[in-house]
């Protein structure tokens, strides 16, 4: 069994996983009180933001329209315990796929937001140091 | 000007990167400072040194070509000396302590686990939980989506109830992990994650990580995991922030 794991592996430095663990290189690792850090102003932008659960109506409101979407009687993830309530049903099949599908999308929609945040992180950084040296001059 | 410092190791490590590639553009060479019988890994420090990708990049991949060959405590990103002499008294100064850091993390290196839920798959499950939110979901299916306030009562115990099963699943995660890791750190609090933990492990035997995240990932398929490592031991070079597992 093997998991697919990305990142720092040996010595091959590679650099795919570098933005899952910034905040590890930045907020975690040995400080030294006679050292200078460098100012982490204008990191947030680097963070990677996907959405919580918070209480607020719009979550209500998308949760109820994903809720109502729900395939409630069939599915790869139903629970086993809801066999019995349910019983035969002759759509089985082609309800399974639809819930799939929708499960695939939301890894996309993951996959899709990383990505733009990477590239804004980008962005920002190539942009930021020629601004810098405008302002010291 | 001044000097950047990536990490610190036994001046008996086997391979230090002297001589790679570090922060700075063009790249400053790394070099090894020495003091205390331990070794700084360290170079020029850039007059505009910012976190940006490309450095960022360069402090892990030094740590990472330091790493594969032998222990080495990493610093923060971003940790400047005033000169190589002040690097080689701080070794100096506090060599015991580093010594016992390197010892207490021998071939060890940090797995950090993210956890996140599915969606669609996390409602599927609390709406199979919860009978109450199963009722008012058919309910409202059944008058054509409900009214507004219907699908606010929907949606607030839908979002209640993964509230309940992230802080449930995060608990989860963390006691089926533990054990076949010597240490877990709670990683920095960020957006978007359920957990986010850090796992201290043998470098020779990273496959029991591996193959517990794998049989959480089998038996609950409404969470995403996201494994990154072997790592740099970022998160226990203060034994202060760690939680021994009692390993």
């Amino acid at each position: 069994m093997t998991v697919a794991t990305t990142g720092q592996s040996g010595g091959s430095g590679g650099t795919s996983g570098l933005y899952d663990v910034l905040e590890l290189v930045l907020d975690r690792g040995l400080v030294i009180d006679a050292f200078v850090r460098v100012s982490l102003v204008g990191i947030e932008i680097l963070k990677i933001d996907i959405r919580v659960v918070v209480a607020s109506v719009d979550t209500y409101l998308r949760f109820a329209e994903a809720c109502n979407r729900l395939d409630l009687e069939t599915g790869s993830k139903k629970p086993a315990g809801l066999t019995e309530i349910v019983g035969g049903d002759a759509s089985e099949s082609g309800e399974g796929s639809k819930t799939k599908g929708a499960l695939e999308g939301a890894a996309q929609t993951v996959s899709d937001a990383t990505g733009r945040s990477r590239e804004e992180g980008e962005k920002s950084a190539s942009r930021r140091p020629s601004r810098r040296r405008e302002e010291e001059k | 000007m001044g000097t950047y410092v990536y990490g610190i190791a036994d001046a008996e490590h086997p391979g230090l990167p002297e001589g790679i590639d570090g922060i700075g553009n063009p790249a400053s060479k790394v070099r090894v400072i020495s003091g205390g019988g331990l070794a700084a890994l360290a170079c020029d420090a850039p007059d505009d040194l910012r976190p940006k990708r490309r450095d960022l990049l360069a402090h892990q991949h030094v740590l990472s070509e330091a790493g594969a060959a032998g222990t080495v405590l990493p610093m923060r990103f971003g940790s400047v000396a005033e000169d190589d002499e002040a690097v080689a008294a701080t070794l100096a100064e506090h060599a015991d302590h580093y010594r016992e850091r390197l010892g207490a993390l021998r071939d060890r290196v940090e797995y950090n686990v993210k956890v996140q839920h599915d969606e669609d798959a996390v409602l599927q499950l609390v709406v199979a939980q919860n009978a109450a939110l199963r009722a008012q979901v058919e309910s409202n299916r059944r008058a054509g989506g409900g009214s507004h306030e219907d699908k606010l009562r929907v949606g607030e115990l839908a979002a209640r109830a993964v509230q309940a099963q992230e802080s449930a699943d995060a608990d989860m995660v963390r006691e089926a992990l533990a054990p076949v890791a010597d240490a877990v750190c709670d990683a920095p609090q960020s957006t978007g994650w359920i957990c986010n933990l850090s796992f201290l492990v043998d470098r020779a035997t990273p496959a029991a990580l591996a193959d517990a995240v794998e049989e959480l990932r089998q038996a609950h398929p409404h969470l995403v995991f996201l494994v990154n490592g072997p790592l740099p031991p970022y998160s226990f070079v203060d034994p202060d922030l760690a939680a021994t597992t009692g390993r």
